[in-house]
């Protein structure tokens, strides 16, 4: 049994408190999940959190036969997200995040412009795309569980991955080239 | 700086993550107002008074229904006293 696996046997038994282990082991990574699929600093943690509220209600039916306990809740995850994006306005450029340090001002300029446009690369990419790249790369998720989340088979999620690394890198290749 | 450079440390800095220091409390917060409330009975006074004084509409209606069940009584007294 695992330890997660333990911690949700307690909650269900009625040790609430437990519950907190999970939300302080999985609170970074949902969060950040869930603000680089919809780049909105300001609403990602509220949803974040009815991620993790939703969790407790359905712990229930979580199964740990069919999947990682990790693969269910970045489910929950993604599903939150993508409603959200539904309702949420575009992002304009002044939104999206860009690095605050200040070492040397022109290479820190010219990093944060290459950073934004990667950025709005990022924001480019087809969403089915850009949710692949984004477990891959920045949860360093397996394929195979990438493909669970999504739903879809682990040779689509390889290539979605490949075409929006392609992408990106070409928007780097231009960028490079324009300056 | 090479592009191998700036694809790394892009990926890095859109890995850190600052969240609110209480998120955890806030979610257990949330969760324990949900245990609360599945255990308040369902009919439950002390609620359905708060209920009442919260709202000056329901207010009024509860009073007018008062008023309305106070005179359909007297209406029906004063019919079965001239009926004897």
């Amino acid at each position: 049994m695992t330890q997660e696996t333990q911690i949700i046997h307690q909650v269900l038994e009625g040790d609430i408190e437990s519950f907190r282990l999970i939300v302080e082991m999985y609170e970074r990574p949902i969060v950040r999940m869930i603000r680089n699929i919809i780049s909105n600093r300001e609403s990602c943690e509220d949803i974040a959190q009815n991620v993790f509220f939703t969790a407790y209600r359905k712990l229930a039916t979580f199964d740990p036969a069919r999947s990682n306990f990790s693969t269910w809740l970045f489910t929950i995850a993604r599903n939150k997200s993508i409603n959200a994006m539904r309702k949420k306005r575009p992002v304009s450029m002044s939104e999206l995040p860009h690095n605050s340090d200040e070492h040397n001002p022109s290479d820190e300029l010219a990093e944060r412009e290459l950073f934004n446009e990667l950025d709005v690369g990022l924001e480019a990419l087809p969403s089915a795309q850009k949710r692949a790249f984004i477990f891959a790369v920045f949860e360093n998720l397996p394929y195979e569980e990438i493909a669970q989340i999504e739903g879809v088979r682990t040779g689509t999620i390889k290539s979605r991955i490949n075409r929006a690394k392609k992408k990106l890198a070409k928007a780097l290749k231009e960028i490079r080239y324009e300056k | 700086m090479k592009s191998e450079k700036i694809y790394n440390a892009w990926k890095e800095r859109k890995s850190q993550i600052d969240i609110r220091e209480n998120f955890a409390d806030e979610v257990m917060n949330q969760i324990y107002q949900y245990e609360r409330d599945k255990r308040r009975p369902l009919f439950d006074v002390q609620r359905l008074i708060e209920l009442i004084s919260a709202h000056r509409f329901v207010k009024a209606g509860v009073v007018t229904a008062g008023a309305a069940a106070g005179l359909v009584r007297i209406i029906f007294v004063v019919y079965a006293f001239l009926a004897c």
